[in-house]
């Protein structure tokens, strides 16, 4: 793999550098727009700041084949254009400030897939330090659902962290477990089974639940939900969190009231979707557990989106 | 400001409770709002021209909640409802600052601020008003403040900006006057200081001058203003009077002084709670002064509605000098309404002067008050914010607030019930006019009110009751069997050596029942006092019944005297019950032998726990927690356990059941155990103890599924997984300790 980076914080530059370098890969670090260009050569990858990010789709999208992978210190909806417009720019990924790079284990995944794209998506693991705790449970009813958001939230408890934060797991879980019980479901022909009504006591088969885990290494919390169905796609990943951020309009077009990714979104710091479609929606979310509350609302947001 | 520690649970369900004064309606919401609220069907219940939401306890709002939410309160909008939420808590503002058209045409009053403290890791709120704290809305900095605990600085713990931006977007306002009273005097909430500035309606008819006062009463009262040119008879309707501070309520006396002169009479009309307990005892009311009506809380158990209930004084005051109050039907469902004033409250209005108000004076104020101006809007503010201490408490506010009206009248209220001194055969009681037998039977001691005692021989046990001035026999009798069986009860317990349990049991009640009872014998006496010892020993007897049904049903004996007295014809009771002592050993063994189940040894509550826990109708009081999962988990000794995983405890030997079936069905699922225990003035306390499962969970498979694969298996010895971490994508594993 050979990226370039466009960063104009010298100093971020070359920490980004060295996580390409560290999965094997070359990178060309410049700090001028003008020198894009020029730069992209054999590159795979060109990794800029969302600000550069309409100079960054210009250039991906006339070369095939070259990914694109965006950072932000602001709001993930500004961002969010650029996913909605260019397929070949995936990844958002949030930082603290203009003079920090990303968090380095979230760029060291993205990179480390960007490597081998063809790889199926990594499990709970992946996303924490090894030797962390956690659990995993099917759910396949409101009433598990309900159990399993309780027992998120005395895992978390037990974390010696803010109780807010705690409620903040669960409700992410909440409406994590929402969508892969009511959205995800379809039957032989496709048609929603559940989505018309989110107040019905379901209970999926077995084959059908949907999978919970959730993991903690201490410094970081992952709940990561998947369904069989592999119903959600890009569009409505992006759209949902563009409508949400943008002024919060409800859509009930799908039997709830689309804003469930909005929710997701407030309530982690990084969202990563792992979407196959009609096989599998794999939605991990994490939480930095050293965080306050403060700091938790102003970070900037990721959001990671990979299609098989 | 307002300082209020943070909610606790984050699971409850969602708790709706409903205030209505006429028009206005409040729905205090409590909980989560999810799939299971349904808006549009809470929209159709509200039947009000406004409306006020408290939202100062919802802790969680689902998606699908938001969209409920939005439902109820389009639905109600589109009805022209005026909406106002107050206490919104930060759950609240943050769906305000996300969720288009949230509070529709709604306007918020008042919302907290979250604040924490790293140094003690407390949560805080502080409420905020969009009147009183505009500039500091607008301006986006919430102070920092000192924590109530450690005094470190706490922090306000949101984004400012992003905190700020629904309320600082929204305009400037008061509530409108009508609203203004309805949250502050009938529901204790905050509202603006200048939204209170005491406004005076003024109508004159022939010899009759009619006073509408609304604001608060300070030391801005025009009193001599107000008394120029009074006379002949004063109504004064003081239903939307505020807070009044010692310099309004001196005023207020001075104005009463000053005019009873000079006018015929003077009547107070729809007393509040504020202006009764401060401002209607006989001094405050004058020679010429009485109170025509007042406004009582009334709670309906069907719809959770407390309303407050205007009651006429002439019509009722046979009642009312019973410490009683007329019975009122539900307009919503028909249902019987129960009044929910303190008994304080009761035992003050007990001592109101009846008004004997001649027909075509009460007909000529009563159209007076019907034509009273309409409510106007406040006027515009002016001045700089003020932070003022108010408390936004709601409904409790409206009872505590009568509980506090007659603490300091209470003496005289006794008094007036049960001074009469002047009469002889016995002291203090009137003149004896008929009784249950020609002669009071020998084994009757003492007829001091609400006395019991016990004799014990070698065969028996036998405790004696009397009551107080009662207004029948069976009352009295009643009063008199409970006293006995509460003196029973003692009895028993005195039976159980047992240090342990006389250290995590009897030490709970017994300084409790030993004050309650002293302040029911003082003299004079209190009516308040005794009320609650009556109280207290019937919900002791109902106790002790349901855990001791080898008692006897009736009483061994009784006896009751009726007498004359100032107040009215009384009734004293008095009864006996004798209980062999080999029953009185085996209830002391029963009540003393304690179960166990995962390390916790328990008995089963006493009954004389209850003058300690006046709630409580049984469960069980931890004796010891050994080892086992409750250890540690803030369990102790003298714990009074009255659920566990939402059950109900009977007993001792419930509580190890439950304890025991709770645990073994959280082993097989995972979840949390939670106990409640009484607190022991306030609100139940809930523990909550995780139960992880007992079979190791489905193993998170390292890299199973991902580019790296492979990997040992986890260990999981406590119901988690504990993993190592390894992926790459196809590359060389990361952090994989055996490299």
């Amino acid at each position: 793999m050979r990226a370039v980076v466009l960063e104009r914080n010298r100093l971020v530059g070359r920490r980004i550098a060295r996580h390409v370098a560290a999965i094997g890969g070359t990178a060309t670090v410049i700090e001028d727009p003008a020198q894009l260009a020029g730069a992209v050569g054999d590159a795979t990858l060109v990794c800029a700041d969302v600000f550069d990010g309409d100079l960054v789709a210009t250039v991906v999208t006339a070369r095939p084949g070259l990914r694109a992978v965006l950072w932000t210190a602001e709001p993930l909806r500004r961002g969010l254009r650029h996913l909605a417009e260019c397929p070949a720019i995936g990844h958002v990924l949030g930082r603290k400030d203009f003079d920090s790079p990303p968090r380095p284990w979230e760029l060291g995944l993205v990179l480390r897939r960007l490597r081998s794209p063809a790889a199926p998506p990594p499990s709970l693991t992946a996303y924490l330090d090894w030797g962390h705790a956690g659990f995993e449970l099917a759910v396949t009813s409101p009433g598990e659902r309900d159990a399993a958001v309780a027992r998120v939230q005395a895992f978390v408890g037990e974390l010696h962290v803010p109780r807010r934060l705690a409620e903040i797991a669960g409700e992410l879980t909440h409406e994590l477990l929402m969508n892969a019980l009511y959205d995800a479901p379809v039957d032989d022909a496709g048609r929603p089974r559940h989505a018309h009504d989110r107040k019905a006591a379901i209970a999926l088969p077995p084959g059908d639940a949907a999978t919970l885990r959730v993991g903690s290494d201490g410094t970081r919390l992952a709940v990561q939900v998947r369904d069989r169905f592999g119903g959600l796609r890009r569009a409505h990943v992006v759209e949902g969190l563009a409508r949400g951020l943008a002024g919060g309009e409800l859509d009930r077009s799908h039997g709830g009231a689309g804003l469930g990714l909005t929710v997701c979104h407030q309530s982690s710091l990084a969202l990563f979707f792992d979407l196959a479609a009609g096989r599998q929606t794999l939605v991990t979310a994490t939480l930095d557990l050293d965080l306050n509350l403060r700091e938790l609302k102003t970070h900037a947001r990721s959001l990671h989106v990979w299609e098989a | 400001m307002d300082v209020a520690g943070a909610p606790q649970s984050s699971q409850s369900p969602l708790a709706i409770d409903r205030f209505a004064d006429g028009r206005l309606t409040c729905l205090k919401l409590a909980g989560t709002i999810d799939e299971s609220f349904d808006g549009k069907r809470l929209a159709a219940t509200v039947d009000a021209a406004t409306l006020v939401l408290d939202v100062g306890e919802i802790r969680k709002i689902s998606s699908f909640g938001i969209r409920e939410w939005v439902d109820f309160i389009g639905a109600i909008a589109a009805r022209g409802v005026a909406i106002y939420l107050v206490e919104c808590a930060p759950k609240v503002v943050d769906q305000l600052n996300m969720v288009a058209n949230f509070a529709g045409p709604g306007r918020v009053y008042s919302f907290y601020l979250p604040y924490h403290c790293d140094y003690c890791d407390r949560d805080d709120r502080v409420l905020w008003q969009v009147d009183r704290h505009h500039d500091s809305i607008r301006a986006g900095k919430p102070p920092q403040r000192a924590c109530g605990h450690c005094g470190e600085l706490q922090y306000f713990n949101e984004d400012p900006v992003t905190y700020l931006s629904y309320l600082a977007a929204q305009d400037r306002f008061e509530l409108p006057d009508d609203v203004a009273a309805f949250v502050a005097t009938r529901l204790a909430y905050g509202v603006g200081d200048a939204g209170r500035k005491l406004k005076v309606d003024k109508l004159v008819d022939g010899r009759i001058t009619f006073l509408r006062l609304h604001g608060d009463l300070d030391g801005g009262f025009p009193r001599d203003k107000l008394a120029e040119g009074l006379e002949g008879t004063i109504a004064v309707d003081v239903a939307t009077v505020g807070a009044i501070d010692p310099a309004g309520a001196a005023a207020w006396r001075g104005l009463v002084q000053q005019i009873t002169p000079v006018i015929d009479a003077l009547y107070l009309i729809a007393v509040g709670p504020g202006f009764l307990d401060k401002l209607t005892r006989p001094d405050d009311l004058g020679p010429k002064g009485a109170v025509l009506s007042l406004t009582l809380p009334y709670a309906c158990a069907a719809c959770r509605t407390t309303t407050g209930q205007l009651l006429d004084v002439d019509e009722h005051h046979g009642l009312f000098v019973v410490a009683a109050t007329p019975n009122r039907r539900c307009p919503t469902c028909q249902g019987p309404l129960v009044c929910v004033a303190p008994e304080p409250a009761l035992a003050h209005i007990a001592g109101l002067p009846r008004p004997n108000l001649p027909p075509p004076l009460r007909a000529a104020i009563a159209g007076l008050v019907e034509r009273r101006p309409a409510p106007k809007r406040a006027a515009e503010v002016a001045g700089p914010a003020m932070p003022v201490a108010v408390r936004g408490g709601f409904g409790v506010a409206f009872v505590a607030a009568l509980a506090a009206v007659a603490l300091a009248a209470v003496v005289f209220v006794g008094y007036r019930m049960l001074g009469d001194r002047s009469v002889t055969l016995p002291p203090g009681r009137g003149r004896l006019v008929e009784a249950s037998a020609p002669t009071r039977p020998a084994w009757i001691t003492s007829d001091r009110a609400l006395a019991a005692a016990c004799t014990t021989t070698d065969a028996d046990v036998t405790c004696v009751g009397v009551s107080g001035p009662e207004v029948s026999e069976d009352e009295a009798l009643e009063v008199a069997g409970d006293a006995a069986l509460d003196a029973l009860a003692a009895a028993i317990a005195d039976r159980i050596p047992d240090e342990r349990w006389r250290s995590a049991v009897a030490s709970q009640w017994t300084a409790a029942r030993q004050a309650k009872l002293e302040a029911a014998d003082r003299e004079p006496p209190s009516l308040a006092a005794r009320r609650e010892v009556r109280d207290l020993r019937h919900a002791v007897v109902r106790a002790l019944r349901a855990s001791a049904p080898a008692l006897p049903a009736v009483p061994t004996a009784s006896h009751w005297e009726r007498y004359q007295a100032q107040a009215g014809l009384q009734v004293t009771g008095f009864a006996a019950y004798t209980v062999d002592r080999a029953t009185i050993d085996k209830l002391a063994a029963a009540y003393a032998t304690p179960a166990t189940a995962l390390g916790v040894e328990a008995v089963s509550a006493f009954p004389l726990l209850v003058w300690r826990h006046p709630a409580l109708t049984g469960g069980a009081v931890v004796l010891d927690v050994g080892d086992g999962p409750l250890r540690g988990r803030g369990l102790i000794a003298g714990a009074v356990v009255s659920e566990i995983g939402g059950r109900d405890i009977v007993d001792g030997p419930g509580l190890t059941a439950q304890l025991t079936a709770e645990h073994a069905r959280l082993t097989q699922s995972g979840g949390t155990l939670t106990v409640e225990v009484q607190g022991g003035d306030g609100a139940p306390q809930l523990f909550e103890v995780p139960v992880a499962q007992a079979k190791p969970d489905r193993e998170v498979k390292p890299g199973g599924r991902g580019p790296g694969g492979g990997g040992p298996p986890g260990g999981p010895g406590t119901g988690n997984v504990n993993v190592w971490d390894r992926y790459g994508g196809g590359g060389p594993p990361r952090d994989d300790p055996r490299q």
